[in-house]
């Protein structure tokens, strides 16, 4: 509708210019010429000196010629030898005639004269008119009248008053008319950016409702992750069908309804808030996001049956489309399956490890008692079978010794601390033994890594890298050890990350 | 009864009021108990009771006032952390030392253990050189008061 009304074309009449050309232009002068001219030819007016009247209607036809030949109607009107032409014809035609009616034709190039643009119009029509009138006085075909004098004072005297006030009204008619032909400008202007704004608006909303609808669809698609954006004090404003799917509730009973701290353990804000030197409540949960840009953890969310799901969250901040800080954007994937199965692995392996140290304990120390007793030496024979009990009873150790270290959330960071007992010489040659291990089975686990992530497995290649980072920043690889834990907290919130992988190869140097 | 002797490269073990360093042994293991009583002795210590149970070796430490316990945490009738509790308490065996065995070698079980009142915790598997020095470190040491 806006269009349809700006569209609307101005009509020509209610242009000034079209009137201000008209009323100052050739018109008038061409239609009193006219008038005179058929008066002329039906007899209506005598004739006394046909050579004045031929003459008379010659030079008016002429200057209406000029007049309305004329390109540029400005300059035309601009020029005053038009008008000057026309009471030139008007005295000859008074003379032809002497016919008083004729001077009524001075009506026309006064009226130019008087709206001529400046003040010189005035006296040339003051002039003028005073030579037409004197024409009696000098042209003999016209009686002289006994009131000449008269007419020769007051006429021009009439014309100048006349023509003064008509100049000094069309100047300021011609102001204002600038004035209006300058604001109509302006609107029309106006009018245009009004409607090319409409128009970028209307393709700008397009775009925007299209953009939403396209983060829409995809936001739904994801049903095995909870995406989750709140406001900046934790409202919700999106969930998605994942969310929905995880946390059992639907988007409209908590859009705007529930808050990010509803789905969180209390206890786990508190401690979060003391280990982080934060606010609670969300400042614990968003600190770490709001510092560093990001924030990938374990959190657990609860469910709307009660029940509990450890999630590992990706935390950033959202902003709006001026930039400024909006939300919170809240992406989490169920790890509860897997970090269960996790425990459980470590559980195992590590009862497993303990039941293996006790006689582990016995083999090797009655071995170090016999190979070691100096009153009853053994053949070459019998250490050499010795030998190879205690290298694989070593074998046992070590694998003891590298399960403690590789799993467990300290072993996971910890370096193998400096003050290693090298003293003892079994530690040297178990670190030994183990940097060979580590050795050949690099290539075996970037491989694995590498199948996992050519086939989409993240929780897969997350659990891989995680193992392969703690094995690498324990034997002194702590380049290995920060890219693969980076692939893991990728792998987590389902990014796979092939450049990392690559990356991963070359500084692994394999 | 004869008089400790030097062990070669080390300290000799401080002597007990009748001259020898006396040390209480006890885990359910044999071999473990075997290998510790010779380990012990390899010392230079003279161990005056072996046991299989937490609770004969806290009556045993009662009765003959060893100087040093070696305790396996792990043992039927009392743990050794509960022997260790008990002889810390009963004021006539508070100024036993106690050096506990154990499988579990985390911090947090290491720490228990200390907690516990032990003069020291070695985790298995151990090395014979290694628990021979840890006795003759304790043997030396001055009884808690």
């Amino acid at each position: 509708m806006t269009a349809a009304v700006l569209d609307r074309p101005r009509s020509r009449l209610l242009d000034v210019r079209t009137w201000q050309a008209a009323v100052s232009g050739p018109l008038p002068g061409t239609l009193m010429f006219s008038a005179a001219a058929v008066l002329l030819l039906a007899g209506s007016i005598p004739i006394v000196a046909p050579g004045f009247v031929h003459a008379g209607l010659a030079l008016a036809v002429v200057a209406t010629a000029v007049a309305w030949s004329a390109r540029r109607p400005t300059a035309a009107r601009r020029s005053l030898a038009v008008p000057v032409a026309h009471l030139t014809a008007v005295g000859l035609l008074y003379a032809g005639t002497s016919a008083p009616t004729m001077l009524f034709l001075l009506l026309g190039p006064l009226w130019v004269l008087a709206t001529h643009p400046g003040r010189r119009g005035v006296p040339i029509a003051v002039a003028g008119t005073t030579a037409v009138l004197a024409v009696p006085s000098v042209v003999a075909t016209v009686p002289a009248t006994a009131d000449l004098a008269g007419a020769l004072l007051l006429g021009p005297l009439v014309v100048a008053v006349g023509s003064f006030a008509v100049n000094e009204n069309t100047r300021r008619l011609a102001t204002q008319a600038r004035q209006i032909v300058r604001l109509q400008d302006e609107q029309a202007a106006l009018l245009e950016q009004v409607r090319s704004r409409a128009d970028e608006l209307d393709t700008a909303s397009r775009i925007l409702t299209a953009r939403a609808q396209t983060m829409t669809s995809v936001i739904d698609a994801v049903t095995e992750q909870s995406i989750i954006g709140t406001d900046r004090d934790g409202a919700i404003r999106v969930w998605n069908p994942g969310a929905e799917k995880m946390l059992g509730l639907l988007r409209p009973d908590v859009v705007r309804i529930r808050s990010i701290l509803d789905f969180h353990l209390p206890e786990e804000l508190i401690a979060a808030a003391e280990d982080s030197g934060s606010g609670s409540g969300l400042e614990a949960l968003v600190h770490v996001a709001r510092e560093q840009g990001s924030d990938v953890r374990d959190w657990t969310y609860v469910a709307a049956d009660g029940t509990h799901r450890t999630v590992s969250v990706a935390i950033t901040p959202r902003s709006d489309d001026r930039g400024v800080h909006a939300g919170w954007n809240f992406v989490g994937t169920d790890m509860t399956e897997a970090r269960a199965t996790e425990r459980m692995k470590d559980q195992f392996v590590s009862l497993i490890s303990h039941e293996l140290r006790t006689p582990l304990s016995s083999i090797l120390g009655y071995l170090e008692l016999v190979m070691d007793d100096e009153d009853q030496p053994l053949t070459v024979e019998q250490r050499q079978y010795l030998t190879t009990v205690e290298r694989n009873a070593q074998r046992l150790r070590l694998l003891d010794f590298l399960r403690g270290r590789t799993t467990g959330p300290a072993a996971q960071e910890a370096p193998l601390p400096g003050g290693t007992d090298h003293d003892d010489p079994v530690d040297v040659e178990l670190m030994d033994r183990l940097q060979g291990i580590y050795a050949d089975a690099l290539p075996s686990r970037l491989a694995a890594i590498v199948r996992h992530t050519r086939a989409g497995d993240a929780a897969a290649v997350a659990f891989a890298a995680s193992t392969l980072a703690g094995t690498s920043g324990q034997l002194g690889h702590p380049e290995v050890a920060w890219i693969c834990r980076a692939i893991a907290a990728d792998a987590r919130r389902g990014v796979l990350a092939h450049s990392r992988v690559v990356r991963l190869h070359e500084l692994a140097g394999v | 009864m004869d008089p400790v002797p030097h062990p070669p490269g080390g300290h000799p073990a401080r002597p007990g009021p009748t001259g020898t360093v006396r040390v209480l042994v006890a885990d359910d293991e044999d071999d473990i108990r075997d290998l510790v009583t010779l380990a012990v002795r390899k010392a230079g210590c003279q161990v005056v009771t072996a046991t299989p149970d937490g609770r004969a070796a806290l009556s045993a430490a009662r009765a003959q006032r060893p100087d040093l316990a070696v305790l396996d945490v792990s043992m039927p009738g009392m743990t050794g952390l509960e022997v260790c509790t008990a002889l810390r308490a009963d004021p006539a065996t508070a100024g036993t030392r106690i050096l506990l065995l154990s499988a579990g070698a985390s911090p947090d079980e290491v720490a228990r253990g200390l907690a516990a009142g032990a003069d020291a915790y070695l985790a298995k598997p151990f090395t014979v050189a290694g628990l021979v020095r840890q006795v003759r470190e304790l043997a030396v040491r001055e009884p808690v008061a």
